[in-house]
């Protein structure tokens, strides 16, 4: 785990310092929100559990959670997810 | 997203419903697997819908079983399900072919032909010529050479400088345009005559003879230039006897008279405008009746069902509306629409200066109205009629004084000088 925080660091300071962008370099998730109707997240790992109140996505070691009302999933692909409905909060869980 | 409906409706795409414990395991398999799914929809009893591509469907009865989820297919929607009908009604697929196949084969003859630009020509007579060209009503569109059509229309009809043809659907329209000839000149014998009474002011004689000077006062009907012209009378030489040769005489010879006469003419407008005006005028408010009449029937649609009069003084507009006559088939229907609007009574007391001007307003347009366009205005006399009863009455009479031609050519008849 030690090592791992010490190699994600080395990562971040090398994306800083090529100023490349971060959803690539470390793999996060990549967020795109239109207001609070939708909401666009790339590069993530899969839904772990959806209702038209809750939606928790996995991304990098974490879970992103979409809290509304009447969400439904607009798009499902390997590596992009959209969200629709009326989004309330948006929160990352580790 | 317009583009991405086109395509589902295209490829064919269902709606599916997935019961379970877990519908995201489901769906995340589906989605690692390349399968793509859109508006995934939670429904009050907790079951999922998912919108699924025909073609992955099979892949995901495997999926189902792996995550131990069943669906259960909604609804079948997009062009493949659309054929699979077309195929179990054949008559209907056949029908639906055969009436594209009329609708086109109809489309491929001329129904209309609207001819434009003849002014002096028939329309009838280039109807006839694009016929014999090969352009009629009913004609094979595709048979039809627009060039040689316009071709023949010029070559049959030689008043015609130019003809085109555009053939644009079911209709053709056919452009002429027509020659100017130059107009024939008039050779009959002719005076010029005044038009009016008026005095003259200048004469200008093109062909023919004087026969009024400047300053004469003309009569309508008057010979202003004559076409008689008269053999030039030699003044007899000095110390021979006053008497001519017969024999050396010039017969008369007649002309057709050419010139302008200009005179003075004369127009006047009397008008009289009371004071004290009284009578009825519309107030704004109206009432309309629409009804129907078939035959001698009537029947009111709309408007005063019972009573005639809806109000106590008005005046009538009646509009007519009659279906389009058709061939020989004549409807005996007919809307009629009666409007009824209010008049009341009225009384309107004027100064003298306001009723003097409607006055001479009133005289100056009778006045003008025998006016032709082209006299020039050269003096306007206003002048109040002084009468007994000046308290109630205004009364003024207008005189214009205008210059214009005043000639008109009549023919007379006299041996044609040829």
């Amino acid at each position: 785990m030690v090592l791992r925080d010490f190699s994600q660091k080395v990562k971040k300071q090398f994306a800083d310092f090529l100023e490349l962008p971060g959803d690539v370099m470390l793999d996060l998730p990549k967020i795109t929100m239109f207001g609070d109707l939708k909401l666009y997240i790339e590069n993530h790992r899969g839904i772990l559990e959806y209702s038209t109140s809750e939606v928790r996505i996995g991304v990098r070691d974490g879970e992103v959670v979409v809290v509304g009302e009447g969400l439904l999933l607009r798009n499902v692909l390997p590596d992009e997810i959209c969200v629709e409905g009326k989004i309330k909060t948006l929160s990352f869980s580790y | 997203m317009l583009l991405f409906k086109i395509m589902s409706c295209l490829q064919g795409y269902l709606v599916i419903q997935v019961m379970g414990d877990a519908p995201e395991k489901f769906v995340n398999m589906a989605a690692s697997r390349g399968i793509y799914l859109w508006d995934v929809e939670q429904l009050s009893n907790g079951t999922v819908m998912i919108k699924v591509y025909l073609k992955n469907v099979n892949a995901l009865r495997h999926i189902a079983r792996r995550t131990r989820c069943r669906f259960r297919i909604r609804q079948r929607s997009g062009l493949p399900f659309y054929v699979a009908v077309l195929r179990r009604r054949k008559a209907l697929a056949l029908g639906a072919f055969l009436s594209l196949i009329i609708l086109y084969f109809l489309t491929s003859f001329i129904w209309i032909i609207e001819i434009k630009g003849n002014e002096k020509l028939d329309s009838y007579d280039v109807l006839r010529a694009a016929e014999q060209a090969g352009l009629r009503r009913g004609a094979f569109k595709w048979n039809i050479n627009p060039g040689a059509v316009e071709d023949g229309i010029v070559e049959q009809l030689p008043l015609l400088s130019w003809s085109g043809v555009y053939i644009k659907g079911t209709k053709a329209t056919i452009e002429v345009a027509e020659r100017i000839l130059p107009e024939e000149e008039d050779h009959q014998p002719a005076h010029i005559v005044a038009k009016k009474t008026g005095v003259i002011k200048e004469v200008l004689v093109l062909n023919g003879r004087q026969a009024v000077k400047e300053g004469d006062t003309v009569s309508a009907g008057q010979v202003l230039i004559s076409g008689e012209i008269l053999p030039v009378e030699e003044e007899p030489p000095p110390g021979v006897d006053g008497e001519k040769p017969a024999e050396n005489m010039e017969p008369v010879r007649y002309v057709h008279a050419m010139g302008f006469a200009r005179a003075r003419v004369w127009y006047e407008g009397y008008s009289e405008v009371s004071l004290v005006e009284t009578g009825q005028r519309p107030t704004g408010k109206q009432k309309t009746c629409v009804s129907i009449k078939f035959k001698s029937k009537e029947i009111i649609l709309s408007g005063n069902q019972n009573q005639n009069e809806p109000f106590e003084t008005y005046e009538t507009r009646t509009l007519v509306n009659k279906a389009p006559q058709w061939r020989n088939i004549d409807l005996p229907v007919e809307l009629i629409t009666v409007k009824y609007f209010e008049l009341a009574d009225y009384r309107e007391e004027r100064s003298r200066l306001v009723a003097r001007r409607a006055a001479e307003a009133q005289a100056h347009a009778l006045a003008a109205e025998s006016m032709p366009d082209d006299a020039a205005i050269q003096e306007r006399w206003v002048e109040e009629v002084e009468t007994g009863d000046s308290d109630k009455l205004v009364r003024v009479r207008v005189v214009i004084e205008t210059v214009e031609d005043i000639g008109e050519e009549a023919p007379f008849n006299g041996a044609p000088n040829t």
